[in-house]
């Protein structure tokens, strides 16, 4: 190989120190410390000032992203449960239903949707939603809406 | 930050306030602003209806309300706390009494303040002038605008009087579910 032989002088030979090279043509190569910093600085993007291009600034910026990002995966799954609750409230209420008796009705029935499809229809399906809640209704006898 | 929804579907409501309690009126009155009675309600966007309210100040409080109730402003001065009975506001602001029950009951944000608010029309005895905006009989539904989006239009009129421009070729699949 070329450091081998002698033609790229070693690492550390340099007036620069230990990390840096320099090669025939004078251009300084990088090594294994500012491989860790390249693999953070990736992270950073769109950060703002100078915690998306200093390594020191970043780190501290880049773990809390990543903390953040790790409560945020647990909220995400809270956060969507609230809202299908919320659309399949109403979407039930046009048919003078509620909530709470119709999830009870729901588990009592051998429909197994769950919320996130309930939501999706009641959005998106209304006469798939109006025909899931005529047959709750008949399973627990509930007097037509 | 954009709050109005392009294409969304909304409705105009015409509610009479003649002897209506006046808290459970208001949190009737604030679900529609919102939005909550759509299945299509999304929280961070302006989904809510137009909300027109007659004989605003012909409500009905409970109890000695009129008398003990105290409605207590700050002017911002030192010793500028001020109040005044509810019977004494309503001589007043007649209107002022349920616009600050609906309105105490949204949350204090942009949404509510550039939107919701705006959507609250209430007005002191029974005329009104938004008969052209009101539907003359049964829920009319607004026509389809071109931008509307799957997750925005909802309920069986809209499907039963106009073609859903989204329905037309759409085939379920897991992408749709994205917009949850």
């Amino acid at each position: 190989s070329p450091r081998a032989n002698g033609q790229i002088p070693a690492v550390g030979s340099s007036w620069l120190g230990p990390q840096w090279s320099i090669v025939a043509n004078n251009v300084a190569i990088r090594t294994f410390a500012s491989k860790k910093h390249k693999n953070l600085l990736k992270h950073s993007k769109g950060f703002r000032g100078r915690a998306k291009n200093c390594y020191s600034i970043a780190v501290r910026a880049v773990h809390k992203s990543w903390q953040h990002a790790y409560r945020g995966r647990k909220l995400k799954k809270r956060e969507y449960h609230k809202l299908w609750i919320q659309r399949i409230n109403a979407g039930v209420k046009q048919y003078s239903w509620n909530y709470s008796t119709f999830i009870g009705s729901l588990r009592k029935s051998d429909l197994k949707l769950d919320r996130k499809v309930l939501a999706d229809l009641a959005a998106t399906e209304p006469f798939a939603f109006k025909s899931v809640v005529q047959v709750i209704g008949q399973t627990t006898k509930r007097a037509a809406p | 930050m954009s709050f109005p929804g392009m294409g969304v579907q909304r409705a105009w409501h015409l509610i009479d306030a003649n002897n209506q309690t006046v808290g459970r009126l208001a949190v009737q009155i604030s679900q529609l602003l919102k939005g909550k009675h759509k299945p299509t309600f999304k929280p961070n966007k302006d989904v809510g209806d137009y909300v027109v309210v007659i004989n605003a100040e012909k409500v009905h409080f409970s109890g000695k309300k009129w008398k003990n109730k105290l409605y207590r402003w700050h002017t911002g001065y030192p010793g500028g706390l001020k109040q005044r009975t509810a019977q004494e506001q309503l001589n007043r602001k007649p209107d002022a009494i349920l616009r600050s029950a609906v309105l105490g009951m949204l949350k204090r944000n942009r949404l509510r303040h550039q939107c919701m608010e705006k959507r609250l029309k209430l007005y002191v005895g029974p005329e009104h002038p938004h008969t052209s905006q009101l539907p003359s009989e049964s829920t009319k539904v607004s026509p389809a605008l071109p931008r509307s989006g799957p997750m925005e239009r909802f309920g069986l009129e809209s499907y039963t009087q106009l073609p859903h421009p989204h329905a037309l070729n759409k085939k379920f699949s897991l992408k749709d579910l994205k917009g949850l």
